[in-house]
């Protein structure tokens, strides 16, 4: 495979610093997406003392980035530490393969399209 | 929207004017005095390792990052509640307690080393404190603002002093002394003890990293320059000292400073040494008596201390701790604190908790890295964790080498070992009647960070008093 997209479900204050640190490793695009959503700790805010009983949605972000599997490990490792807070909600990456990728203006496919 | 300023430069100038105090002059008469320029060695040494410990609390502070209570949060989530409370928020506390207490009374001494007004110098510091306790509660914070000038100003006049008397260059005349008195590495390590006196506080730094550009490379890099920057500057006073004063009056001054001042410029450097240093002693104080109360507030926030601390008076300051504080220094002083000796071995009393406190933060580092090897770092100390435990084991031995002189060593041991005492049996107590975890289980790092938020103990407050009122309710029926 040589490219790899990657999905990330943050909260709603860390694009600038990430999009910053992804456009220094040649990453040269990006979709953000506003969404709602929480994770195994079903929305509850890490101060509270007991969890909610059922998901509260909590705003979040979806990141997608669609990159070259040669550069897949620092993308991943810049992602991590520039989310990284310590805290509850510091969210997850995703990554997955993808069979192809289509420029629509020109009809380049694969890695082409991408650059 | 890009909130952060501070470069490089800046964050050097915040660690030099944190590090530096007048109670290091202390330290530096003192091993200059037994040791002349051997004491350099140990200086060099007690770098070394702090500069070790900088970038410990670096990492810690990359994984646990913008908490305000400091290496006592680093130590709940990596050794639990119990050695937390021994270590760090008593043990700490008591060596700032000392350490505020030893920095007044240099106020005292100075002036009386230079005006002999017969007045005695502890009446100069409790005056001082007072004035300084008033501000505080006043929620007063005119020496804050001007701190790093200060800082400067005393560092920049040691430079030149420093500078001066190295090259020779001082009106007063030289004094005919041998430049080396260390005969053994044990009369250097010995000393070096003293020597980390001169290097403490590097820590202070942490708080402001979120405000520092490129923190991950700036905040360890400028914990180290000021270190390193510190070194410099007191290898030159030290040389500048074995040149014009002479070691049997180096050894009984008070403030060593002004007595090097007086030998190197007459009057004129009395005047200088004693204007910057009185500055720069009211400055720290001041500094270090709001920073107490924060500190037990912080503390009290993460359940550590009782909840008093958190209390405010109208100007919104931390009044419990800032009396407590004040108080103890005013104990101390009238107790006291104003003759050399005493002061020296007040130092070496503190530093002891001080140095079990780094060195319990080195030992978080580790632990850390096996509990939580992939987390992410900004900063990772290189070579796995070989340096933080070279930094553990040379502080521990700073502490086996508090004092060259046996006698007082155990002294200082003995004081030391009575204050953990009380401390541990404290800690059981609070650990069992408020914080309710087991002692030595660690609380976990989201929890940790969880208590950062203010509505944290309110949330749990609240399930605390459902759960009584629920078991109470229970009882009763059951009854």
């Amino acid at each position: 495979m040589e490219f790899l997209k990657v999905e990330v479900i943050t909260s709603m204050d860390k694009l600038s610093s990430l999009k910053t640190a992804l456009s220094k490793l040649g990453v040269s695009g990006m979709t953000v997406l506003q969404a709602l959503g929480c994770g195994v700790q079903k929305g509850t805010f890490e101060y509270e003392a007991q969890q909610n009983p059922e998901m509260e949605l909590l705003p979040k972000q979806l990141i997608m980035i669609v990159v070259e599997e040669r550069i897949i490990d620092k993308v991943i490792e810049t992602i991590k530490k520039e989310l990284y807070t310590g805290h509850i909600g510091d969210g997850k990456i995703f990554v997955s393969p993808l069979s192809n990728i289509i420029r629509v203006r020109t009809g380049e496919e694969g890695l082409d399209a991408l650059k | 929207m890009n909130e952060k300023k501070l470069g490089l430069p800046s964050a050097i100038a915040t660690g030099v004017g944190l590090i530096v105090a007048t109670s290091c002059l202390m330290s530096l008469g003192q091993g200059t005095s037994v040791l002349g320029t051997g004491f350099i060695l140990s200086m060099a040494l007690a770098c070394a390792i702090n500069i070790l410990t900088a970038l410990s609390m670096a990492e810690l502070n990359a994984l646990m990052p913008n908490l305000t209570g400091g290496l006592a949060q680093y130590t709940l989530a990596g050794m639990g509640p119990f050695i937390t409370i021994l270590t760090m928020v008593g043990g700490y506390l008591v060596c700032q307690a000392i350490a505020g207490s030893v920095e007044s009374a240099m106020f005292g001494n100075a002036i009386n080393s230079v005006f002999n007004t017969g007045i005695p110098s502890w009446v100069f510091s409790v005056a001082m404190v007072l004035l300084l306790i008033f501000a505080n509660m006043r929620g007063v914070d005119i020496f804050a603002k001007i701190q790093d000038v200060v800082a400067f100003l005393l560092i920049g006049s040691l430079t030149v002093m420093g500078l001066i008397g190295t090259l020779g260059l001082g009106t007063g005349e030289t004094v005919a002394q041998a430049s080396n008195t260390a005969g053994s590495f044990s009369d250097i390590f010995g000393m070096l003890g003293l020597a980390f006196f001169l290097f403490i506080g590097c820590e202070f730094v942490i708080p402001i990293s979120k405000s520092v550009k490129n923190e991950r490379r700036n905040v360890p890099l400028g914990m180290v320059l000021s270190l390193v920057i510190i070194l410099a500057m007191q290898i030159l006073i030290v040389i500048g000292m074995t040149k014009y004063v002479s070691y049997e009056e180096l050894g009984a001054s008070a403030s060593p400073h002004i007595l090097y001042g007086n030998a190197l410029l007459g009057s004129l450097g009395s005047y200088w040494m004693i204007f910057v240093s009185a500055l720069a002693v009211i400055s720290t104080v001041n500094s270090a008596m709001s920073s107490f109360s924060f500190m037990c507030a912080g503390m009290a926030k993460i359940n550590l201390l009782p909840a008093f601390f958190l209390k405010k008076n109208k100007t919104e300051a931390y009044y419990v701790g800032i009396l407590i504080i004040g108080g103890l220094e005013i104990a101390a002083n009238i107790v006291g604190l104003s003759t050399s000796d005493s002061l020296t071995f007040m130092i070496s009393v503190a530093i002891v908790f001080w140095m079990v406190s780094y060195i319990v933060s080195n030992i978080n580092v580790v632990i850390f890295r096996i509990r939580m090897p992939k987390a992410p770092r900004t900063f990772k100390v290189p070579f796995g964790p070989v340096l933080p435990i070279v930094a553990a084991v040379g502080t521990a031995f700073m502490i086996w080498n508090i004092d060259g002189n046996p006698a007082v060593r155990n002294s200082i041991f003995l004081i030391d070992g009575i204050i953990f005492v009380i401390l541990a049996v404290y800690s059981v107590i609070w650990c069992k009647v408020r914080v309710k975890k087991a002692l030595f289980k660690p609380i976990p790092v989201p929890e940790v960070m969880a208590m950062e938020n203010s509505l944290y103990l309110i949330a749990h407050k609240k399930i605390e008093i459902h759960d009584n009122k629920e078991e109470t309710y229970y009882g009763l029926s059951k009854g």
